[in-house]
């Protein structure tokens, strides 16, 4: 079991930009050239007016934990040899949200309403955008 | 408000739990003629049946898509539709008030739902991986290690954090829920269990501990829905539907921009006004568990709490047995066992029970009207329905 490769994204046509940008370090969020939205997860259509232009618009990659876990039991195929790891929904500071890992030396301290910035981690042939924990010299 | 349109008239059961030997269509033909006995019919009364989608085999699934039920309960050349019904843990839900549309437009004028699955007897990790892809994105959330159990811990993180619910509160709804399922025969956990121990178990997804997780199992339910002019003369005790309410929140868990809401509150008030009561007049709670926080969430959304935190509500006891809101009386998935969509079917089929006077040692008294709840996926919505004894 500790041996299976963790799943890895088999990007749409529609979303291979955001991996593109991954692969090369850069974080990018779609956003909808008819009506200027973000949007997160990449769609197909707009899902605010339905339009068909979308494009990427670069993203600082900032925002905060919404919820976290840490999980330490019980994981899907691929993630033994990974445990503890750290999962967390983050609301960007557009305003949208994604499930990320967090990763890095304190990320077993992470909480809710803490600051996070991307960072990138290769999976296999793919890099997936994961977040590290903001210094802030404050414990919260 | 509007006038009952459908009544509950029949419901069958097996025992959850691990059983290997008993394969998921036998326990599905075992649950519909207990069913179609309890509302004193015979099969070739029932003109729609409609099972539920099964996880574990597809072979099984693909056999109820293709009326193997008709097949094998007597209803070739009477039955006119078989319809599968799949939306996760709703269906419960979302199929009554798909058979509630039927009867009440004249399309059907007794339908069979029916679930059965046997996921329980899955090798452990086929299990964990089977509910890792229900409702997670494969390109968003899976490389990741997205699990539900993760799910159940993000929903708990947050709802923690907005209500100041303690590990002790959530505990206790665990152990509420085993106390119910102590008086239940088809329950597959079925020792007391303490606070204590809750807080004792091996930490799987802070804040969840094993004990705040449901343990997969095999199980089967069904029940018949007909129109509800025709109940009274089916059966001495129907079960009429006054209400529903239900919100689509989200597909992936990190779209939800209230995880420790969910739809509840606008399921809620939706069903209430359809059923033309309001929490007052509740007396039963069933509640759509597999892990502590979504009975909790729904105790807010429903307003049954008097005002209180449900974390507060539950730690006094007052949904376990001899409370004032007794609350999933079967012990929910986290003591009978989470048997896939069933989970939910079990909730609803007790609302059913409790309210046509069957639930044996575990009856509560005096009953008028219930509330069920329901969520499938990753919780991906919520739904509300109002039952009673009243039409």
């Amino acid at each position: 079991m500790t041996n299976s490769p963790r799943p890895l994204p088999h990007p749409s046509h529609w979303s291979a930009g955001y991996w593109q940008a991954a692969a090369e370090r850069r974080f990018v969020v779609q956003e909808c050239g008819d009506c200027d939205r973000p949007i997160m997860y990449p769609k197909r259509v707009c899902p605010y007016c339905l339009g068909e232009r979308l494009n990427w618009r670069a993203s600082a990659g900032k925002g905060e934990i919404y919820a976290v876990t840490t999980q330490l039991a019980g994981p899907p195929t691929g993630f033994a040899d990974r445990l503890p790891y750290v999962l967390a929904v983050i609301r960007l500071d557009e305003g949208v949200q994604l499930m990320s890992n967090i990763v890095g030396d304190s990320a077993l301290e992470a909480r809710i309403g803490d600051r996070v910035s991307v960072d990138f981690e290769p999976a296999g042939d793919m890099v997936l955008p994961v977040f590290r924990l903001e210094k802030t010299g404050v414990s919260q | 408000m509007q006038k009952a349109r459908a009544a509950a008239v029949g419901i069958g059961e097996v025992p959850s739990g691990r059983f290997p030997e008993r394969s998921e269509i036998e326990a599905a033909i075992l649950a519909c003629r207990q069913a179609i006995l309890d509302a004193g019919m015979s099969p070739r009364d029932i003109d729609v049946v409609m099972p539920v989608g099964a996880l574990a085999s597809r072979h099984f699934n693909v056999d109820l898509v293709f009326s193997r039920l008709c097949e094998e309960l007597g209803m070739l050349r009477s039955a006119r539709m078989n319809v599968q019904v799949m939306s996760g843990g709703a269906t419960s839900a979302s199929m009554l008030a798909l058979a509630e549309g039927l009867v009440a437009s004249g399309l059907a004028r007794n339908v069979l739902c029916v679930h059965s699955d046997a996921v329980g007897s899955l090798p452990k990790q086929a299990g964990i991986d089977l509910f890792s892809t229900t409702g997670v994105s494969e390109e968003w959330e899976a490389p990741y290690g997205h699990n539900m159990n993760a799910v159940g811990a993000l929903a708990s993180n947050r709802y923690m954090h907005e209500t100041g619910t303690t590990d002790e509160e959530m505990a206790a709804l665990c152990v509420s829920l085993r106390k119910w399922a102590e008086l239940n025969p088809h329950a597959m956990f079925r020792t007391p269990l303490t606070i204590e121990e809750v807080l004792a178990s091996k930490m799987v997804a802070t804040p969840l501990r094993a004990k705040h997780c449901n343990m997969l199992a095999d199980g089967a339910a069904a029940f018949i829905v007909a129109r509800a002019e025709d109940a009274s003369h089916i059966t001495a005790n129907p079960v009429y539907v006054r209400g529903h309410g239900s919100l689509v929140t989200h597909y992936t868990t990190s779209q939800d921009t209230d995880l420790a809401r969910l739809g509840y509150e606008q399921a809620a008030a939706q069903a209430y006004e359809k059923a033309g009561i309001g929490p007052k007049d509740i007396q039963i709670a069933e509640l759509y568990d597999a892990y502590p926080v979504f009975a909790m969430i729904a105790l807010d959304g429903l307003k049954l709490c008097r005002g209180e935190r449900a974390g507060a509500f539950v730690a006094a006891g007052e949904t376990a047995p001899g409370g004032s809101m007794p609350m999933t009386t079967n012990g929910g998935m986290l003591s009978q066992g989470h048997t896939a969509v069933g989970g939910g079917i079990a909730v609803l089929v007790e609302a059913f029970r409790q309210l046509m006077g069957k639930a044996g040692a575990r009856q509560v008294p005096n009953l008028v009207n219930a509330v069920e709840t329901a969520s499938g996926g990753t919780w991906m919505d919520s739904h509300v329905t109002i039952l009673s004894k009243e039409h």
